[in-house]
């Protein structure tokens, strides 16, 4: 079933001259309703842009986006969205970043077990009351990940949260990720510029072109999981992306 | 910090951290003895040398034990438990308390023994600390009255700044039309409308309220609208995406977000209400410290004049130490790493 469509999406934005900068050209896609997609391009490409409007955080000037067939016009609960540095704010603690959300949701009366769950599924156990600059990056980002998922959204966006992270936190969140998606059955559209990353974890894998961006090609994934980074259909799959990603 | 800590472990270290950071001077048997020999030697030349004027130096001398009984306190304190925040704190003052007791001896010497710096313009400080006890009853009422005037007028001044600043540093509309204003008669100094205020409020209190609030709701608002503006915009964008009413947004990101540099603006107001109180208590006050200086000057009495300014010197001291700690409490979610 269909649940999240965008049609002939354009979106140009003002560059520091005041020029008009087209970022997004006539963008057109469909996901269903517990797919993983990835948006994969070369920096600048307007990936981004993309996972802003289909939060409603920005507005296309043509086209639209629906979610389950309403046009999203302003950012809503239920599209969580976790942004690159993770945002966590740095006065509240783990856990009152974790249940934010929830609280200005439901008052006092939010689903405290909820929040546990999360905290211990995110290993974040014991640091509750840490404050966000006394934890790792990949520890934060795993908060924000969580202050997220605990308002159950339909569709979870993700701008490349683990591009500040080194390459062990990385693998770590996006072990997290996977988990949670597989729990969850949530929607979720992961910007990456990571293409193991796009490969492990997507079901469908979106490339885009240097901008203006426009769909390059949409990969279906054929992988089963539990997927495996060293295996040759993994390496093969790769090549192919890698390919496609060669514009120059 | 080891992000394998955990919270508790975290919290003992940086504890430990902090105070070796705060009172960095090592502990020193050296020091510490030297004050205590200093403090018995100024008690011993005020005793022994005569004075050359009037003066009755029994408190200064009850000081100076005091003095000397609490600094031997924290030495054998030290001494015997050799950690915690006392043998710290005496220690890395140990060397502070040896200069401390020179300039007593000195000053002593100068003043009340040798009439070197003679009365009535300079006055020992066994002379100040005996105006303190012989005036203590007016010295009191006034220190109290002047508490509360600039308690009340500074939390006047403090909210309406703040309020002002929340408002303009968020909303544009309200930014427009109240920023002018706020830049043209918030740079007026607050002394310059003391003849106005002394005429126009119905009483001098309100008058004086009026001045010190002044002088307050300007640097609070000022920089309570930078804070605000410096906020990164993806605190908003999350929380939007989490679903925050304008007026959690307000309660949750605007205003923790802008304590730092509003912090920087209420301890800029904090000098200049200790000068407003002052100078408004001079001119319309029948009461407080402001008062009983311009009072003390009236009947020559410059002794007095020391005395108040002693007072204020720890009144306001320990305002500054209440502030801080405040600071301390509310940004406790800040990095601290300017060491």
């Amino acid at each position: 079933m269909v649940q999240l469509a965008i049609r002939n999406v354009s979106r140009t934005l003002q560059d520091n001259n005041g020029q008009p900068l087209e970022i997004l050209k006539d963008i057109n896609f469909q996901a269903s309703s517990g797919e993983f997609i990835s948006i994969i391009g070369p920096s600048g490409c307007g990936k981004t842009t993309l996972l802003r409007l289909i939060s409603g955080l920005d507005t296309p000037e043509k086209g639209d986006v629906t979610v389950d067939g309403n046009k999203v016009t302003a950012p809503n609960v239920s599209r969580g969205y976790v942004f690159q540095h993770g945002s966590l704010f740095p006065w509240e603690t783990i856990e009152e970043n974790i249940s934010s959300g929830l609280k200005a949701l439901n008052g006092r009366n939010y689903d405290k077990e909820l929040v546990q769950h999360y905290i211990e599924l995110m290993g974040l156990k014991g640091f509750e009351s840490s404050y966000p600059h006394q934890v790792s990056g990949g520890m934060a980002q795993r908060a924000a990940l969580a202050r997220s998922i605990v308002m159950k959204p339909k569709l979870l966006l993700l701008d490349e949260p683990m591009g500040a992270l080194d390459a062990f936190t990385r693998a770590d969140v996006q072990e997290v990720i996977h988990q949670v998606w597989q729990q969850t059955k949530t929607t979720m559209v992961l910007v990456t510029h990571d293409i193991d990353e796009a490969i492990y974890l997507s079901t469908r894998i979106i490339i885009m072109t240097p901008r203006p961006g426009e769909i390059k090609e949409i990969v279906t994934n054929p992988l089963d999981f539990p997927r495996n980074r060293t295996s040759t259909e993994f390496m093969d799959l790769r090549k192919i992306i890698q390919d496609k990603l060669n514009f120059y | 910090m080891s992000a394998l800590t955990t919270n508790a472990e975290h919290k003992k270290n940086k504890k430990k951290r902090e105070l070796t950071l705060k009172y960095w001077k090592p502990w020193s048997q050296f020091w510490n003895i030297s004050g205590i020999v200093i403090i018995l030697l100024a008690l011993v030349e005020n005793i022994s040398v005569p004075s050359q004027e009037d003066v009755n130096n029994k408190p200064y001398q009850i000081f100076l034990i005091v003095y000397f009984l609490y600094l031997s306190f924290t030495t054998v304190w030290g001494w015997i438990f050799r950690q915690g925040h006392l043998r710290a704190y005496s220690g890395h003052f140990s060397q502070l308390n040896v200069s401390l007791g020179i300039l007593l001896i000195v000053q002593d010497l100068l003043t009340e023994k040798f009439s070197i710096l003679a009365q009535p313009f300079f006055v020992s400080f066994a002379q100040i600390i005996e105006q303190i006890t012989t005036d203590h009853k007016l010295l009191w009422d006034s220190t109290v009255s002047s508490t509360v005037l600039w308690l009340v007028s500074f939390i006047v001044g403090a909210l309406i700044g703040v309020v002002f600043g929340l408002l303009m540093g968020r909303y544009r509309q309200f930014n427009y039309w109240a920023f002018p204003y706020l830049k043209v008669i918030g740079i007026i100094p607050a002394a310059a409308w003391m003849p106005l205020t002394l005429v126009i409020f119905p009483t001098s209190y309100m008058s004086e309220i009026f001045l010190i609030a002044f002088a307050v709701w300007f640097p609070v608002a000022f920089m309570t609208i930078g804070g605000v503006q410096g906020i990164s915009s993806e605190y908003f964008e999350s929380a939007k995406t989490l679903g925050f009413s304008e007026w959690r947004i307000m309660w949750k990101i605007v205003i923790p977000g802008s304590l730092p540099s509003m912090f920087i603006g209420i301890f800029t107001a904090l000098g200049l209400s200790f000068t407003m109180l002052v100078i408004s208590e001079m001119m319309g006050a029948k009461v407080g410290l402001g008062w009983y200086i311009n009072w003390a000057r009236g009947v020559g009495n410059y002794t007095q004049v020391y005395a108040a300014i002693v007072i204020m010197a720890v009144l306001f001291s320990l305002i500054f130490v209440i502030s801080n700690k405040f600071q301390t409490y509310f940004l406790r979610w800040r990095e601290q790493n300017n060491h």
